[in-house]
């Protein structure tokens, strides 16, 4: 104890850990959905460790890179291949844990005030993380990595007047070349991992002060939480998070022995070549949605590029599409058909922007697209309905 | 419950999602895999089973050794390498082992008209015409009696692949310069190190059996190897490829046994926690 006092006496640990996690109560109505965000500090924190194990080894030059990852590490390194396998899969299963942990923001309404800091900075660390993962799949230096970085780099082209000198720049070149890897890897090693920790810091001080959101929606008071509606975060919350994690962990690692392949792909291990595409791109699938969004457009890439960064960034805007006054789905029939309909769209669009964007997939891909906004810009209508609902007026 | 409900939820969208991206995009992307075609049943010729040997060292040294050396019976190829390289871009192959690893029904196809068989209409050797069937019989009969009968999946590889393809990572350099196989096959042919994780298995052995089937207008020529042959080289490539997995698949077990036990342990604590919560 006498370390306590003494941290007590210089950092005030004591208020410090009531603030964060004794004294820090969330409410009992939440089920394990909840929990995403802390799988998603799991993951991160998974994706630095073995990242940095990767750094050891990891050479950023166009001639070294390739083999650095498939034969210095892959082969020759003592368990390289697990650190490999475990950062290749939890970059991917990061994204399916951040889409869950914003499906539910969505389904219960936590975007709402007073917790819009919460949802706008999470959207931001949605967006860092994607350029985190786009600026690593780049790393390797495989042929998917190569084509995926020069078709998204060659996107940039489109913007009015500074697009082709901007993509240059960019690149450092004018096609994807060494200069590229080395700018992608200081990025993605220091630049974007600091800029999400600060987010992430942020981001979980945003909550405490509005608190969690629940099943129901209804804010509960500190006092109704501390007296029966609520559990303390440390110890009586966290012990259900480390279960949820314990059970997380069994799936992750399930993955990373026995089915690595699937946040790998084949292509990428044929080293980049920039005389030869390969028959089919595509992004990883964390991307394919957005990427169709892009390609549903397909008779004019202008508008295509206009609703790829609109579908990219829309969501950040949901405090203020959707203002009505009810919180959460469970009590808004209409939102909750709109929500499983909009669910069903972005695992469509998922599934398509894997596909030959050609014949009736480029027109599916198109209804879906319109689908996918037609979510979003519904939202102001609805939320008129629900306000005069509320009032009691038609 | 509903926390269970919840979660099976998340299990179908998530396993439609995989269906989606994984299996259901890779067979509209690449169809159906062709099966080998281990009887080479395009080719018209028969293989004679009936040759004599000694006619066929005879018939061997007359018209084959002038290119092809046969180490294990002591023969040299009557032209250098580098000779070789110059005239045809390529080095010919010692034929020792060949008759091991290579079907004698497309052996003789091959012999007669090499172009044809290799489906390769620039493949540098020329037709045999002036050699009978009967002939070809006795080549092949005498090619048969030289060759070694148990080869690994390494010297398969090393001698059906290893003049054009390099596998680097097992220190393996291509017999051929790699310029002068741009000039025969327009492209340098890829390192095998990880084709085993490059291409399915699958695909590698219907594409080895007939490059053409996988991927149309490839200058590789078909090898016309065996079934036994075919899946020992893909063996290999498949274990070059992916050298621990036995390590992998090992320490799988041991971390999945200790996360088990952590989920047990972290459930009774929690269990303990929240029992007079509610």
């Amino acid at each position: 104890m006498r370390l306590m006092d003494w941290l007590d006496e210089r950092l005030a640990i004591r208020q410090l850990i009531k603030v964060m996690l004794t004294e820090y109560y969330v409410p009992k109505n939440i089920n394990f959905l909840w929990s995403f965000g802390v799988l998603v500090m799991l993951v991160f924190a998974i994706l630095v460790v073995s990242g940095i194990f990767l750094l050891m080894y990891y050479k950023p030059d166009s001639h070294l890179a390739f083999d650095s990852v498939n034969k210095t590490i892959m082969m020759d390194v003592e368990y390289g291949w697990l650190f490999r396998h475990t950062h290749a899969v939890g970059a991917s299963i990061m994204f399916l844990v951040l889409f869950i942990h914003m499906a539910r923001g969505i389904y219960y309404g936590s975007f709402k005030p007073p917790r819009e800091i919460v949802w706008i900075t999470g959207y931001i660390l949605f967006v860092l993380m994607s350029a985190t993962a786009f600026t690593g799949y780049l790393l390797p230096w495989g042929q998917m990595s190569y084509w995926a970085a020069q078709t998204i780099t060659t996107l940039f082209e489109k913007i009015p007047f500074i697009g082709p000198d901007l993509v240059v720049w960019i690149r450092g070149n004018y096609i994807v070349e060494d200069a590229t890897l080395t700018r992608f890897f200081a990025l993605h090693v220091v630049f974007l991992p600091l800029l999400l920790i600060v987010f992430t810091a942020i981001h979980l001080y945003a909550v405490r002060i509005p608190g969690s959101n629940n099943e129901d929606g209804i804010e509960l008071t500190k006092e109704e939480k501390k007296h029966g509606k609520g559990v303390p975060f440390w110890p009586v919350f966290m012990a259900k998070e480390f279960f949820v994690m314990s059970v997380f962990l069994i799936f992750f690692f399930y993955l990373v022995f026995y089915q690595y392949k699937f946040a790998m792909d084949p292509i990428n291990f044929t080293p980049a070549d920039y005389l030869q595409t390969p028959t089919h791109i595509y992004p990883e699938w964390y991307f394919l949605a957005f990427y169709e969004v892009l390609r549903g457009f397909f008779f004019s890439q202008n508008l295509g590029l206009i609703a790829f960064v609109l579908s990219m960034f829309i969501a950040a805007f949901l405090p203020w599409l959707d203002t009505s006054p009810i919180k959460s789905a469970k009590h808004r029939p209409i939102y909750k058909i709109l929500f499983w309909i909009f669910i069903a769209d972005f695992v469509f669009l998922t599934i398509l922007g894997k596909l030959p964007p050609t014949g009736l997939y480029a027109w599916l891909g198109f209804f879906g697209s319109l689908v996918f906004f037609a979510f979003f810009l519904t939202l102001p209508i609805l939320s008129k309905i629900e306000k005069k609902k509320v009032a009691g007026g038609r | 419950m509903k926390e269970l409900k919840i979660l099976l939820i998340l299990i179908v969208i998530v396993a439609i999602g995989y269906w989606g991206i994984e299996p259901y995009a890779h067979s509209v992307m690449h169809g159906e895999i062709k099966k080998p075609d281990y009887k080479y049943s395009d080719l018209q010729t028969t293989a004679l089973t009936t040759g004599d040997p000694v006619k066929g060292k005879e018939l061997f040294m007359a018209n084959c050794a002038s290119c092809h050396g046969l180490k294990n019976d002591g023969i040299n190829p009557g032209m250098d390498k580098n000779a070789a390289i110059a005239s045809f871009n390529v080095v010919p192959p010692d034929l020792s082992n060949i008759a091991s690893i290579v079907d004698h029904k497309f052996l003789a196809a091959f012999i007669k008209n090499p172009q044809e068989a290799t489906k390769n209409p620039k493949f540098a050797m020329p037709p045999m015409a002036q050699l009978s069937d009967e002939d070809v019989g006795h080549v092949i009969a005498y090619l048969s009696s030289v060759a070694k009968k148990d080869l690994t999946g390494k010297d398969i590889t090393v001698e059906a692949c290893g003049r054009c393809h390099s596998i680097k990572y097992q220190k393996i350099q291509a017999e051929t310069p790699a310029d002068n196989l741009k000039a025969y096959l327009g492209k340098v042919p890829p390192d095998l190190s990880v084709m085993g994780k490059a291409k399915e298995l699958e695909y590698l052995e219907t594409f080895i059996n007939n490059p053409q089937n996988g991927l149309p207008g490839t200058s590789m020529p078909r090898l016309g190897l065996t079934q036994e042959a075919t899946e020992k080289v893909v063996k290999y490539l498949d274990e070059i490829a992916d050298p621990h997995r036995e390590q992998r698949n090992k320490l799988g077990v041991w971390v999945l046994g200790y996360l088990v036990v952590m989920a047990g342990l972290t459930y009774a604590w929690k269990r303990k926690i929240w029992k007079n919560l509610h």
